[in-house]
């Protein structure tokens, strides 16, 4: 009998729920598209308004002709007025059409696609990683507070806001791809690049060699933050276990175990997930540093290089996808949130 | 501010600091960062005092990579030489009729003619080098001119010599013209070891040279071959140096072009903290306003606020910054600012939710009964009340934005004129200290860091567990 009313109230505030993760995804994504929308502007304002620079000293000879400069400027339609360009380069950033790199000569988009593959196998890498070793060492801390473990995860977790990334990375540079290596002679981690020069052909081997060589930038990707992830899992599950019904659930005789897992953990959950969306864009920068260190091939390192030789339109088309991939993850976190939490009324968060 | 007008209101408030004040003591933790904070603040004070040299413009102050001076602790260290500078003095070895010298605070050679066949004059330098390990690099500089030639080839031969052995020749310089300029002689120039016939990859000159601790001399050999009987040639030296480059060097090393690190540490520690201090400022005071008028006002005005904040959090922070300085300018002041206009948007929501609740209570209720008007109530009772989460805020905002520096220093978007850690380690990575195991290069910048921004972190945690009991309670 209990049972069978809970189950009807808990159907019926998931109806009401539905209605109004409706009306608030359709909201979410008309900002979303707003917020792409400014970001695509203020490109435009940064690189051909209020640019302080000619688009094409960086890349012209300056032995050109007037007239190779003309057609060049029609080429790449820099000969039209202002408001032109603009419509045209909304319709071309929102149609997936980026233009030429000015370096290359070659479609953004084409250039970019492996890239952003090898972006996202480090990003992903890294966030599963992160949270795979920060949330069990939170979930420890909570069970065990006051004990060493417990230490460690605070300490960590003050860590991540003080250290650097690129330092931590630097020492492990320092030590394993120099110190070791020069004094004892043990290559464990592979200095730069993704794959062995030249790659190996077999299918097989050629994994292996980019996992290894993914394994120094992951591993201090993790070290660098899984911290935070411990000391925010183990607050929640603290806040948590202070709760009534973990006292009941105590009291009905459960074993610690499950009062923690099923009980306590269960409730952080949404909020962990808002978590890892929000450090999508703390983590798609970070993957910038750790590219342009470990040399790894991905947009991060190309946006940097592109910005040194000024081509422009590479740099406008990352800036945009940085863009993209921060509101995505912050969509996908709306979304799972509340199909973790049917509870919550989304639109009524802020 | 409004409320330090009346005398019962200051004291109110001295009572308050002084209670935070007591709260704060007995945080072990929150102390240690505020101890490290002050002993930071005091550096950047008193760093053009603590700093000897300009850590930009003085290079060759050692030899590139040179390891800290304290390393010669170490007995298999303790032979390896400092910089050795010395100021030549020249004296004459070998000296013919019809040749004038005068010494003084420059020499002075007049060649007076009277036959056809070539004169040599022989001037030397003698110095002690008093280790066993070889330098690197020597450098000698010296400016020299001639004037009055007249039917005359001269030629200008400097040479090297460990005492009763052979010279072995560094530059030389043949003309028949009145001229002059400054010499600047480096043993490592491929230049100079072309010159001399020593190949630039594998020899090294200054190795060739000094072979051990003992005396050492440095010849000028001068050679006037006139035409004629009247020929004559004057010839004057002054200000010669010879800077043997040093393997260790001052506190903490020196770079790949022999800059002083422990300058240039010192020198970031003003920047470190200014920049991170005044972003933090300036972003909590926008985050403040922002926050309490949106919250306060409410409708229109708060939601359009809150959407543009949504916006701006969405924005991809760091690259934005890093295109923001490469386009329009590197000044620290302006990173300061660019800094400042992206942080304060976490802390406006916070602000915001916080005065939503405040604006119910009952006390700002009786203060609008009592006629009390908007900017009053605002400036009298909001910004108060919400001070506390702010300053905490404000306080981890700091190691936020010197770690923003840090980073868009260490990626080579920093200002090139000013010498930052981020600016070290950006050194640091990309001209060879990691070949080199220049350890005392790369560690010390981002141990600077991690300290300051842990204090600031420790500091923040401290303030934050006054200002809001609900974790007091949890810990």
């Amino acid at each position: 009998m209990v049972s069978n009313i809970y189950f009807s109230q808990k159907f019926q505030i998931r109806k009401l729920g539905d209605s109004i993760v409706k009306e608030y995804l359709v909201k979410r994504i008309a900002l979303a598209f707003i917020t792409l929308f400014t970001v695509a502007t203020l490109n435009f304002v940064i690189f051909q308004v209020l640019s302080p620079y000619d688009p094409f000293t960086m890349i012209l000879d300056p032995n050109f002709t007037p007239e190779v400069k003309r057609i060049l400027m029609e080429q790449y339609g820099l000969n039209e007025t202002l408001e032109v360009r603009y419509v045209k380069y909304i319709q071309g950033m929102f149609t997936w059409n980026f233009g030429y790199s000015f370096l290359s000569k070659k479609l953004v988009v084409e250039q970019m696609a492996p890239k952003l593959a090898n972006t996202i196998l480090l990003l992903g890498s890294a966030l599963v990683a992160t949270v795979i070793v920060g949330i069990p060492v939170g979930i420890l801390a909570a069970s065990r507070r006051g004990s060493k473990l417990d230490v460690i995860a605070i300490g960590s977790g003050l860590l991540t806001w003080g250290v650097p990334i690129f330092f931590i990375q630097l020492l492990f540079m320092f030590f394993f791809c120099y110190w070791l290596p020069v004094n004892f002679n043990i290559q464990l981690f592979s200095i730069a690049g993704m794959t062995s020069v030249p790659p190996p052909k077999d299918t097989l081997t050629y994994m292996a060699d980019v996992a290894w060589h993914l394994s120094g930038p992951l591993i201090t990707l993790v070290l660098a933050s899984f911290g935070s992830w411990a000391l925010y899992t183990r607050n929640l599950l603290l806040d948590a276990l202070t709760q009534d019904y973990v006292v009941t659930a105590r009291a009905k005789g459960l074993s610690e175990r499950t009062v923690l897992y099923r009980h306590a953990f269960r409730s952080t959950l949404p909020p962990m997930v808002t978590l890892i969306a929000l450090s999508v864009p703390g983590i798609v920068t970070g993957a910038m540093i750790t590219e342009f260190i470990f040399s790894w091939p991905g947009i991060g390192r190309w946006y940097l290089s592109s910005m040194n030789s000024g081509d422009y339109p590479v740099v406008q088309s990352v800036l945009f996808i940085y863009a993209l991939l921060t509101i995505i993850a912050n969509i996908t976190a709306d979304i799972l949130y509340g199909l973790l939490d049917p509870r919550i009324r989304v639109g009524m968060r802020r | 501010m409004s409320f330090l007008t009346s005398k019962e209101n200051r004291k109110l408030f001295l009572r308050k600091i002084k209670n935070f004040w007591l709260d704060f003591r007995r945080n072990r933790i929150g102390l240690v960062g505020l101890t490290t904070i002050l002993i930071y603040v005091i550096v950047a004070f008193a760093s053009p005092w603590m700093a000897p040299y300009h850590p930009i413009r003085d290079t060759r102050l050692a030899q590139g990579y040179a390891m800290p001076e304290w390393v010669t602790i170490l007995p298999q260290n303790a032979d390896l030489p400092r910089t050795q500078i010395e100021r030549i003095y020249w004296t004459v070895s070998e000296n013919p009729q019809l040749i004038d010298i005068q010494f003084g605070e420059q020499v002075i050679v007049n060649y007076l003619g009277g036959q056809i066949k070539p004169a040599h004059v022989w001037l030397i330098y003698n110095f002690n080098y008093p280790h066993d390990v070889p330098p690197k690099t020597f450098q000698t500089t010296f400016s020299w001119s001639t004037d009055l030639v007249e039917n005359l080839t001269y030629s200008i031969n400097l040479g090297a010599v460990r005492l009763n052995d052979t010279v072995q020749p560094v530059w030389w310089l043949d003309s028949n013209q009145d001229g002059g300029g400054n010499a600047f002689i480096n043993s490592e120039g491929i230049e100079t070891l072309i010159m001399i016939g020593l190949d630039p990859v594998k020899d090294n000159l200054a190795r060739r040279i000094f072979t051990g601790k003992g005396e050492y001399g440095l010849l000028l050999h001068l050679v006037f071959m006139p035409a004629s009987e009247d020929a004559t040639c004057r010839f004057t030296f002054k200000n010669g140096e010879l800077r043997i480059l040093g393997l260790v060097h001052g506190v903490l090393g020196a770079d790949n072009a022999g800059r002083d690190l422990y300058s240039q540490l010192i020198v970031g520690v003003r920047i470190s903290l200014t920049i991170g201090l005044l972003a933090a400022v300036i972003s909590t005071s926008i985050g403040v306003l922002v926050g309490v008028v949106s919250g306060y006002t409410g409708g229109f005005v708060d939601e359009i606020t809150m959407r543009i904040v949504d916006i701006l959090l969405c924005l991809p922070v760091l690259p934005l910054l890093l295109t923001l300085m490469f386009m329009y300018g590197k000044s620290p002041y302006y990173l300061i600012l660019i800094i400042a206009v992206f942080w304060w948007l976490g802390l406006s929501r916070i602000i915001r939710s916080q005065v939503l609740s405040l604006r119910e209570m009952p006390f700002i209720e009786a203060a609008k009964a009592a006629g009390a008007g908007r900017f009053y109530t605002v400036f009298r009772h909001l910004i108060p009340n919400v001070l506390p989460v702010a300053f905490a805020n404000m306080v981890l905002a700091v190691p936020g934005a010197i770690i923003t520096e840090a980073s868009l220093s260490f990626l080579g978007f920093g200002d090139p004129a000013t010498s930052t850690w981020g600016r070290m380690l950006n050194h640091a990575f990309s001209y060879g200290a990691f070949t080199h195991m220049a350890w005392w290069w790369i560690f010390p910048p981002g141990l600077a860091i991690v300290c300051l921004c842990l204090a600031f972190v420790f500091v923040g945690h401290a303030v934050d567990e006054i200002a809001n009991p609900r974790l007091r309670r949890r810990r």
